[in-house]
């Protein structure tokens, strides 16, 4: 279980776009997921709302997309205001 | 009036900042010469066992150090240590896997310079470690003959990130019926490929051969 590891890195990566885009909250997360990536989508959606509290990301929406091949575990977009 | 919300690219990974903290390991690792060798297994699966004789094996003409990780006690530094060779345990606390940053702060006091090989247990655990990048050269996963043959195929994730396989406690296969042919097909499944020792810690069987393997890697590695 180092998914709520996982999510603090999103938060992490989150808040740096934000700030490099001049915006005060993140409203939704996009991200891409291989099946090697080593992480358990339900139990990241889990601990992501949870990470969130007190961040510029609270109450936002995570969606994962997974792909069918790879390692790969990467923010693609940011819903931003 | 509210801000409108807009959609913003990022396209960065999850995990960059160990990514970039491993980068500067591996970076460090190379200057000084160095080749580390992680280990990933399951708990119980004969990590530190394997990784004593492999130390007191190597200690006689290889300067050897090594890392190893748990969540509590300091039990496997102290087992370790009767190898001669400097050891460091990292305790996590409940974190279930070894990251770059654990490894850069353990072994902030040491001089690469000093090393030839420098070993990292990972935490026993078949599914976290797989995602971090720890600097490492080699990355090994073992299997104990008391686990089953079929590990690799329900956990083929970390079978995947590892370059070496190792099938330990080989002086038990016969009590536990471990059918090799199996167990090779099953890696074989998962990582096409891979190359396989069989071991025993306990009577130095195979020990030899995987030995050799790591100084002819080493001493390539280095030459790079």
């Amino acid at each position: 279980m180092h998914e709520l590891g996982i999510a603090l890195s999103i938060i992490e990566t989150a808040e740096e776009a934000l700030h490099h885009h001049a915006a005060s909250r993140v409203l939704s997360v996009r991200l891409r997921m291989g099946p090697m990536a080593g992480v358990s989508k339900d139990a990241l959606l889990f601990s992501y709302p949870v990470a969130c509290v007190g961040t510029s990301l609270e109450g936002s929406i995570l969606s994962i997309d997974e792909m069918t091949e790879g390692a790969d575990l990467e923010i693609v977009s940011l819903e931003v205001e | 009036m509210r801000p409108q919300p807009r959609m913003v690219a990022v396209r960065e990974r999850v995990l960059k900042e160990n990514d970039r903290i491993a980068r500067e390991l591996r970076r460090r690792f190379e200057e000084a010469g160095v080749y580390v060798v992680s280990m990933v297994s399951s708990p119980g699966s004969g990590k530190t066992a394997f990784l004593e004789k492999t130390l007191s094996m190597l200690h006689t003409d290889t300067r050897v150090g090594a890392l190893v990780g748990d969540l509590a006690t300091e039990n496997d530094a102290r087992r370790l240590q009767r190898s001669g060779a400097p050891v460091e345990q990292i305790n996590t606390g409940t974190i279930c896997h070894l990251d770059a940053s654990m490894v850069t702060r353990t072994l902030e006091q040491w001089d690469f310079g000093r090393f030839d090989m420098i070993f990292i247990e990972n935490v026993g655990n078949l599914v976290c470690p797989s995602s971090y990048d720890l600097g490492e050269s080699l990355r090994i996963v073992l299997l104990s003959v008391t686990e089953g043959e079929d590990k690799p195929l329900k956990y083929p994730t970390i079978f995947n990130s590892a370059d070496v396989g190792v099938i330990t406690k080989m002086d038990l296969a016969t009590a536990t019926e471990f059918s090799l042919g199996e167990a090779h097909r099953n890696i074989q499944t998962v990582r096409a490929g891979m190359r396989v020792f069989e071991v025993s810690a306990k009577t130095g069987a195979g020990m030899t051969e995987w030995i050799q393997f790591l100084k002819c890697g080493a001493s390539r590695w280095q030459k790079q």
